[in-house]
């Protein structure tokens, strides 16, 4: 278990006063504080370092404690033997378990939080939840249920058609219990779309490319393609050129909440150049190209 | 506190919880921060508010800041969070160009 520096995290000499202690947490709470860096985990994991630190050091019993046997910590009972010992019982463990987040050596060391900076211990709305769901495009493509498991509870929910790689939606009062009787928190799902290794999404458009023989490129025809929706016959105009694209309205994917409407999809010809050629094909290209 | 509904709590009840005053309540409301809602002379707060109150205390008691500060976080906020949701959204549609 590594040693953890508490002045190092609020930089700060082992000589500070409880003044500067303050005004050092403070001024990098201000930077690292999660309401100020939303969906920041390494600002996440400095606050708690500095909550940390503050913790031990803003307390005067906890500091004396750290300084004394801070980097042999494994002594830390030998230490609350001997004060028992003097009569003087005190409870590192403020009794609050709520201790998330510390590292092994508070836990070790102190047992526990009491909690953080003196902050409010009263909480009214139930804590948030946050969950991430991972969907492929079919899945994105089609209104469908999920049950997921936050928190060891299932939850079933509905996911709409048309939801975007990234986008988060809310479930509300699925997050933690509310404290007398307060109101729960909510649930935060962001989902995560995988493109596929054919189709593309941009938005509410679809692109694909599609692969076309030279003879159906040049004399016209119709070729079927795989979409999202099923197949789809698209006609091929004689003289296609390579990576020309064809817009299929209406054919893209769902908009978001909004039924019956699609975005489109987008087909990009790639034009094959037929291969292994036998010596009569290689003569017919020949004559076509003094034609 | 009858006229509490799951959506609406009464602003004396909130305060008793969040240890605040009801002045800091009706200061939030001055500059715009929140709103609330007086039905039959009680003043109620909107649940769906609840969150954006609770980090308003958290920045204004943990961090010593001000409303005026406050104020401020609050409107480069949203504006962060208009800027994450644009940047989903271009991120998005460079994946077409990925391999």
């Amino acid at each position: 278990m590594p040693f953890v520096d508490y002045y190092q995290i609020l930089g700060l000499q082992k000589t500070a006063t409880d003044k500067e202690i303050k005004n050092a947490y403070r001024k990098l709470a201000r930077k690292f504080h999660p309401d100020l860096n939303p969906n920041d985990k390494e600002a996440e994991k400095k606050f708690q370092e500095l909550n940390e630190a503050n913790e031990v050091l803003s307390d005067p019993e906890k500091r004396k404690k750290y300084d004394q046997y801070g980097k042999d910590w494994q002594h830390g009972e030998e230490y609350e033997k001997a004060r028992q010992a003097q009569g003087q019982q005190r409870k590192w463990n403020g009794g609050d378990t709520g201790g998330d987040g510390f590292s092994d050596f508070f836990e070790s060391m102190f047992g526990g939080s009491s909690g953080f900076g003196g902050g409010r211990q009263t909480k009214y709305r139930g804590q948030d939840y946050k969950a991430e769901v991972h969907l492929d495009l079919k899945e994105a493509y089609e209104t469908h249920k999920q049950t997921l498991t936050v928190n060891g509870k299932n939850i079933r929910i509905t996911v709409p058609a048309g939801i975007e790689n990234g986008q988060t939606i809310k479930i509300a009062g699925h997050g933690g219990k509310g404290v007398n009787a307060g109101p729960d928190g909510d649930l935060y799902i962001t989902f995560t779309v995988a493109n596929d290794a054919r189709l593309r999404r941009a938005g509410n458009d679809i692109y694909l490319k599609e692969d076309l023989d030279l003879y159906k490129a040049v004399l016209g025809g119709e070729i079927i393609i795989e979409t999202l929706s099923g197949k789809i016959k698209l006609p091929v105009k004689a003289e296609t050129q390579n990576g020309s694209v064809v817009r299929l309205k209406g054919k893209g994917f769902p908009v978001y909440k909004k039924d019956g409407q699609f975005g489109d999809l987008y087909v990009t010809f790639d034009i094959k150049i037929p291969t292994n050629l036998t010596e009569r094909q290689k003569e017919l290209f020949a004559e076509l190209s003094k034609s | 506190m009858a006229m509490e509904t799951e959506k609406l709590i009464a602003a004396e009840t909130f305060c008793n919880h969040y240890r605040v005053t009801l002045s800091f309540v009706h200061s939030l409301h001055e500059i715009g921060l929140i709103e609330t809602v007086v039905l039959e002379n009680t003043e109620f707060i909107q649940v769906p508010h609840l969150q954006k109150i609770e980090q308003i205390i958290r920045l204004h008691d943990e961090l010593d800041i001000n409303l005026e500060g406050i104020q401020a976080i609050d409107s480069l906020l949203s504006r962060l969070e208009t800027m994450q949701q644009e940047m989903v959204a271009i991120k998005n549609r460079l994946r077409i160009y990925e391999a």
